[in-house]
């Protein structure tokens, strides 16, 4: 077996890549998600950590909190194949089991530019991270007191307790970032007067306009609105509820509301969604959660508009028909005429989306010129995460605050940064057994009792893997970057490896169809066999179970590992090297 | 011309009805029922009874599985439906198989519903839906003395009297929103608290339970606020929630279950619903509701299948009979059989 190692940026590797591995191609960061998990199998906890942090910053932040795109994806998930992979809770496994402190992170030399970055938020911490690892002076300017953004002020405490954010903020801010906290860009401070100290200036201000519902009776008593209200009870202020709460919305938002508004004494709690509970895209975890404190759904309905006298008293809501998919992934709803009904409430909170501040320049209001070269009608000025996209994810707001900073640290010196490659070593097989395929997914586990969550804020309801359940769940996972191929040259089709392979992976086909860039995008199958040309894995197919290698008479299957990686900045090739050993 | 083939998913008193339907209005067509289930169509309001002794298995089975034979339609048992694709026009069995079909129709039902906080005791509860239920009672009745019952639907008022005439012990948890389908008021409340206790029930309305306990002997004991009681069996009826699990990558319209016109039809071509697990908007009562019960059962299977056929048949709802759970409407025709 070769020990070679090959660092390709073919095009054609990176298409391998975005069909293969479905969980990495997934993830807005491109986090290497099979890395990671076999680290944690072998107990390697610290890697498995370091892998995640290179791609994602915010492990044990993401794994309590990530919306979890991988999951859709993962192969594990597929019809006849289960459930996918508990990725997320891997991830947090990670962090919670390494007890080994991160080594400080190295940044380059100086380079003698200097950057502000507008807002402590995710995207505006990932981005000072990257921006001070290039060697650039940053300063984070903060309007509330303490960073973290959304992530401090979005998120209550019984979802990310604030140690596990404090420790990830300060490993970033310990890079030599100057945090400037309790500053209002516009007031305290203009953008034109930032852009004067520094060679560029990243607004990355998030979303802080909450969207209204526009109907009658919206400035009563008792209204609020999903982000004012979540504002409020992270910074330990409590609002009056009442006791009946109907909450509007349908993302982690409205839902981390209704949870909250339990912990504050309401006795009954009513989410009430436009569209239905199968178009939520919140994690089903979120969903059985809530439903397990005791918050109640109730689907396709539209509020019209809220009625009383002092305060709000009820809320007037018309029936929806729930249409079509629309391209953007949301489903079409139309009202039904004729179907007002009203329901009772001591408060409505209005968890709708958000909006971001306007920021103003001296020739009028700053506006994005550019969502992907993150550039802005003032130059000098760029913006990146939810300011610049809209309410976003929070992995999302990562991969925008990353890619915003590569763009600036490339103006700024002349350098590339972060480069991707894909990684190819020839590798054995594993140690995976069929059996694990139909290991079920571990639940995360939780605690038990709703007396005991809502008694206090500092209760963090989801209490993480043990080692045995993180190892158990990690041993679910296919390892899709191990890429399986027959040498045709040595193959004596024989035939034996389709007769053992679980499903329709290993095919006999009479021409390989391929794209532009020379990756497989299709195998044209017969059943003719002077037809056969060749016996092909489909690796989009393959869950890489390994039974073909064993069978294989003349060895003609070899494995390779295959990785989408990141060429970073010396510094970070450490933890690279770190994780192939 | 490639025959038509309908399939329906679901053996009970909609899918049996729809079943037999089609073959009335199609009889050239192929007709296939593929159930979950491993008996034959099952009443299963019954149930209750049979356990008590005072109704033969036979009469649980509504439908003798010759009767299938005879009609020409092919009764598939003890196979799940995993997947629809509504674009291939084929379902996905469980052990792999795929089967076309010109016109589906998904009368799959109700399951239990056990709360979400009761989840972390689900292996402790015993629930009576299915025939297969059954099993699991008759075992462990003989060695039970004490039965704690939770819940409150009708189908736990039909065991608590079964079981007493079996001699038994019961305590009975009176929970309001799981007294379905009806509205749990106080007076409702009074009325079953009162007519309970009169037959030797112990009444344990408006407590919560704090947890649950198993001890060696295969007993448990039950934590309720400030007390503690040891039962050797524990029935958990909270109602029923559609079993349309299998649909959430089908592409289907669903909410609680498959939302479906008046006339009974899917977002998609040649799918329709029926039974408890189709969902329905009605503009009398400005709401989406459900129907529950083996007549309405039958009705909606006859509908769903008169228009599969090609009929136009409507779907009509008596507002009297409708009663609110969890936020959805339920028609039901139950309550008036009971």
């Amino acid at each position: 077996m070769s020990n070679k190692i090959i660092y390709s940026k073919q095009q054609e590797d990176f298409d391998y890549i975005a069909v293969n591995i479905p969980c990495q191609h997934a993830c807005p960061v491109n986090t290497n998600i099979p890395a990671y998990i076999r680290a944690l199998f072998e107990s390697h906890h610290s890697s498995s950590y370091a892998i995640n942090a290179m791609a994602n910053i915010f492990p044990g932040v993401l794994g309590r909190i990530c919306s979890r795109p991988c999951e859709d994806m993962c192969r594990h998930g597929e019809k006849e194949l289960g459930n996918p992979v508990n990725i997320c809770h891997i991830k947090r496994a990670a962090a919670d089991l390494n007890k080994t402190p991160a080594e400080p992170l190295k940044p380059l030399p100086p380079c003698g530019k200097k950057v502000a970055v507008i807002g402590a938020g995710p995207a505006g911490l990932a981005a000072a991270h990257d921006l001070a690892l290039a060697g650039i002076d940053v300063t984070v300017f903060e309007s509330f007191d303490k960073p973290g953004g959304m992530l401090r002020y979005g998120i209550p405490r019984f979802r990310l307790p604030r140690t596990i954010l404090e420790k990830e903020i300060n490993r970033i801010l310990k890079l030599g970032i100057i945090l400037k906290t309790g500053v209002h860009i516009g007031d305290t401070l203009s953008l034109t007067s930032l852009l004067e100290n520094h060679d560029c200036v990243l607004v990355a201000a998030g979303c802080y306009t909450a969207n209204q519902l526009n109907t009658d009776g919206e400035d009563l008593k008792g209204v609020f609105s999903g982000l004012d209200f979540m504002i409020d009870v992270c910074s330990g202020r409590k609002p009056a509820v009442g006791k009946r709460v109907l909450v509007a919305g349908a993302g982690f938002t409205a839902f981390d509301c209704a949870r909250s508004a339990l912990r504050l004494g309401a006795e009954e709690v009513t989410i009430c969604l436009r569209r239905t509970e199968e178009d939520l895209t919140v994690t089903a975890d979120e969903i059985f959660q809530t439903k397990l404190e005791g918050v109640k759904f109730n689907a396709l309905m539209l509020s019209r508009r809220i009625l009383g006298t002092q305060k709000v008293e009820a809320v007037e809501f018309v029936r929806t028909r729930s249409g079509v998919l629309r391209p953007d992934g949301k489903r079409e709803i139309s009202e039904i005429k004729g179907s007002e009904f009203v329901l009772p409430a001591d408060s409505l909170i209005v968890a709708t989306g958000q909006t971001p501040l306007e920021l103003t320049t001296g020739d009028g209001k700053l506006a994005v010129t550019d969502t992907a070269s993150f550039t802005t009608s003032m130059s000098g000025v760029y913006a990146t995460g939810d300011y610049l996209s809209g309410p976003s994810t929070v992995i999302e707001a990562i991969s925008m605050g990353r890619k915003a900073a590569e763009v600036i640290a490339r103006r700024l010196t002349g350098k590339k940064y972060r480069k991707k490659v894909v990684r190819m070593q020839e590798t054995q097989v594993t140690d995976r057994l069929r059996a694990w395929d139909f290991v079920p997914r571990q639940a995360m586990p939780a605690i038990q009792g709703t007396t005991a969550r809502l008694k206090s804020w500092a209760v963090e309801v989801e209490t993480g893997f043990t080692a045995q359940q993180a190892a158990e769940e990690s041993k679910r996972c296919y390892l899709c970057y191990l890429h399986y191929e027959i040498d045709i040259d040595r193959c004596i089709y024989c035939r034996y490896c389709i007769d053992v392979a679980p499903r329709d992976c290993i095919k006999l086909v009479d021409r390989i169809e391929t794209n532009e860039h020379g990756a497989v995008t299709g195998l044209h199958e017969t059943s003719v066999w002077k037809d056969v040309n060749a016996v092909v894995i489909d690796n989009a197919r393959c869950i890489r179970c390994g039974e073909c290698l064993r069978v294989c008479p003349v060895d003609c299957i070899s494995v390779t590992r295959v990785e989408l990686m990141e060429q970073g900045p010396p510094s970070d090739s450490s933890i690279a090297e770190h994780k192939n050993a | 011309m490639r025959e038509d083939h309908f399939i329906v998913i679901g053996n009970g008193p909609a899918g049996s009805q729809a079943a037999f339907t089609l073959k009335e209005k199609a009889p050239e067509a192929r007709v296939t029922i593929v159930t979950k289930e491993r008996e034959g169509c099952c009443h299963s309001h019954l149930l209750p009874g049979f356990l008590a002794g005072s109704i033969s298995e036979k009469k649980v089975f509504a439908i003798s599985l010759d009767h299938y034979t005879k009609s020409g339609i092919k009764l598939r048992t003890g196979q799940s439906v995993v997947d629809v694709n509504p674009q291939r026009k084929e379902i996905l069995l469980e052990h792999k198989e795929t089967i076309s079909y010109s016109g589906l129709i998904i009368a799959v039902g109700g399951r239990p519903y056990i709360p979400e906080p009761l989840l972390a005791y689900r292996e402790h509860l015993c629930t009576l839906k299915t025939f297969q239920d059954t099993g699991t009672w008759r075992q462990l009745l003989p060695a039970a003395d004490s039965i704690l019952i939770m819940g409150g639907d009708l189908t736990s008022l039909a065991v608590t009297k079964s079981l007493l005439a079996l001699k038994k012990k019961i305590y009975f948890m009176l929970t309001g929103e799981a007294f379905w389908p009806l509205r749990f008021d106080k007076a409702l409340q009074e009325e079953v608290s009162g007519k309970l206790t009169k037959r030797g029930v112990t009444v344990l309305a408006g407590n919560k339970l704090v947890g649950i306990e198993p001890v060696r002997s295969g007993s448990c004991r039950v934590y309720v606020d400030g007390q503690k009681i040891k039962v050797d069996m524990i029935g958990a009826f909270f109602g029923l929630v559609p079993d349309i699990g299998f649909l959430r990558r089908s592409g289907l319209q669903l909410d609680r279950g498959v939302l479906v016109d008046e006339y009974l039809c899917s977002s998609h071509e040649g799918i329709c619903a029926a039974g408890d697990c189709a969902q329905i908007y009605h503009p009398e009562i400005k709401d989406y509701w459900v129907s529950i019960g083996t007549k309405n059962a039958r009705s909606l299977g006859k509908i769903a299948a008169v228009n599969l056929a090609g009929g136009r048949k409507k779907t009509r709802v008596d507002r009297e009979r409708i009663f609110d759970i969890q936020g959805v409407k339920v028609n039901t025709s139950w309550w008036m059989e009971f």
